[in-house]
């Protein structure tokens, strides 16, 4: 038990070090503070943060932001979800209707101020919301009702039949 | 044992039938087939064999409970090494799809998937399917 304790200070003092790291690094305090809460919870998300402090490659550090924004929100589901199921067949078309909606979306975030002012209005990182417009995942309702309420959008706007 | 698509297998098969990572011939043929030995672990002998399944472990070598990785090398038309990786609880739950790069990419994916066992023990994850 004692071992346990003296690990947990431990690992928070080491997160909380991170923290300000990230904060000298210009990430959000929304961000960092959902980042270090998660870390402490998931030693995953720890393991992700000691990456990124140990990182030297801004490319590779990006990455690892956008894995920690990613998990933060798969965190923030807290119960089992039976999901829309799907064919291998369909695979293909659904990509191609998600990548359709993620670019509609992202031509409207180009006109509205771009990813920048996303990233600053909603505290989500830009390398995240690269990641989130240039994938074929199916996007989280919680990230689109944040780019939704940064830039104003109706629910038609955001409306997605793909979306979880 | 039942097979398990939670949404994070459903997002990588996107993002890989989408990159052409691998062929419709190749899921059908081999990717397919060799998931569904799944339902016969460990019974199936395929799961002996390191070069197909293994335990994961973390950065700092420590193995990851309950965490294993099916592998697939020269795959694709890239001839890529093509990872897959599994909880196994009383069921098997497919997690993330993966191509190996680098390890650096690698260890990354690793960490992800500790937090996706964490959540399925803790009943937080979103179910798309069961392959039969």
């Amino acid at each position: 038990m004692r071992t346990g304790a003296l690990l947990s200070a431990d690992r928070s003092v080491e997160l909380i070090e991170i923290g300000h790291q990230m904060k000298q690094r210009g990430l959000s305090d929304v961000f960092i503070a959902a980042a270090v809460q998660t870390a402490f919870e998931f030693e995953g998300v720890y393991d992700l943060m000691k990456m990124w402090s140990e990182e030297s490659e801004k490319k590779e550090q990006d990455e690892v932001i956008a894995d920690i924004q990613e998990m933060i929100d798969e965190c923030s589901q807290k119960e089992k979800i039976e999901g829309t199921y799907v064919r291998f067949d369909d695979l293909d078309q659904i990509a191609k209707n998600i990548r359709s909606f993620k670019d509609s979306l992202r031509m409207i975030v180009e006109k509205k101020g771009g990813i920048k002012m996303v990233a600053d209005l909603t505290g989500i990182p830009q390398p995240s919301l690269s990641r989130f417009f240039n994938s074929r995942s199916i996007p989280r309702r919680i990230t689109l009702l944040k780019i939704a309420r940064a830039l104003n959008l109706s629910q038609i706007q955001i409306a997605t039949e793909w979306s979880r | 044992m039942d097979i398990i698509i939670t949404s994070w297998a459903l997002d990588s098969y996107l993002e890989m039938k989408h990159n052409r990572v691998f062929s419709k011939e190749e899921y059908k043929k081999i990717i397919r087939p060799d998931v569904l030995r799944l339902r016969d672990y460990p019974d199936d002998p395929k799961f002996e064999n390191e070069k197909f399944w293994s335990i994961v472990a973390d950065q700092s070598h420590n193995k990851i409970e309950n965490g294993y990785k099916m592998k697939w090398h020269q795959i694709g038309s890239g001839k890529i090494q093509l990872r897959l990786t599994v909880g196994m609880f009383c069921n098997a739950f497919l997690c993330e799809a993966y191509v190996k790069r680098n390890p650096k990419a690698e260890q990354r994916k690793i960490a992800r998937f500790k937090v996706f066992l964490q959540l399925i023990r803790q009943s937080q994850y979103t179910e798309n399917g069961r392959l039969s």
